[in-house]
């Protein structure tokens, strides 16, 4: 049975009380030790051994919008815009919270996106003016 | 990048990963940095991810990559599993000493 992105969270946060954070909130400090230094000269994706709760295996559907996507990103490929390992190393540039906090193929389109701000093709307003307007259309459609 | 590197390993060789610092992108883990493991492949030679992911081809780092094969039980402490059990990664030659010349 796969899990819905709802129980998905409800999981995260059953880890999270399995395994309480114990942390300093990270708020550019005028120092830090050689320990959080440590963690930090290693890239934000390498998350190989890191301690955490099993998670459930599920089979999930792919959706239009990820194909899609998908696509879009392999054919800037295609045509020299970019290559896969730029891609890779653009989503670690979008931080933890963004690199976490989207699902996988949104880390990519956001990615693809902001490689086009990068290169002056298109503005951050034009884009968030055009993200507003989708989402309007399709709540449209919803409702 | 059209003439290819002659590799610096064989398969077979004792070969120790880094312990680098990388603070915007590369492909080699974290928990292999620091461990010896052997050579079991050569993988076509190709641009080294630090340069490729900032988009330098044309005058990127052209180098020989391997397939490094290592003991489970050196890369965790608290491993659980088999004795023999092994893990195989991807490094470019970048990443990589003869075993036993690392910088302590």
């Amino acid at each position: 049975m796969a899990s819905t992105p709802t129980q998905y969270d409800s999981f995260q946060r059953q880890a999270a009380n399995l395994t309480p954070a114990d942390r300093l909130p990270l708020d550019s400090p005028y120092e830090i030790s050689n320990e959080l230094y440590g963690l930090l000269r290693k890239v934000l994706h390498d998350l190989g051994g890191q301690p955490d709760t099993p998670v459930p295996f599920t089979e999930k559907g792919e959706e239009d919008w990820e194909m899609n996507t998908y696509l879009t990103c392999e054919c800037l490929g295609w045509r020299g815009v970019w290559n896969s390992e730029e891609r890779r190393r653009r989503e670690n540039d979008l931080g933890a919270t963004q690199y976490f906090g989207l699902p996988y193929y949104a880390r990519w389109i956001t990615t693809a996106a902001k490689a086009l701000v990068d290169r002056g093709l298109i503005t951050t307003d034009e884009l968030g003016r055009k993200m507003d307007e989708v989402r309007a259309r399709l709540e449209g459609q919803r409702s | 990048m059209t003439t290819t590197p002659t590799p610096r390993f064989q398969v077979g060789d004792q070969v120790t990963v880094r312990d680098a610092t990388t603070m915007f992108h590369t492909r080699t883990q974290g928990y292999v940095r620091g461990h010896t493991g052997t050579v079991t492949e050569h993988r076509p030679a190709w641009i080294v991810p630090e340069d490729e992911a900032f988009g330098i081809i044309e005058n990127g780092r052209y180098t020989p990559f391997y397939v490094v094969r290592f003991k489970q039980t050196d890369l965790w402490p608290d491993y659980t599993g088999f004795e023999v059990d092994t893990l195989e990664t991807e490094c470019s030659e970048l990443w990589l000493e003869p075993a036993g010349k690392e910088k302590k």
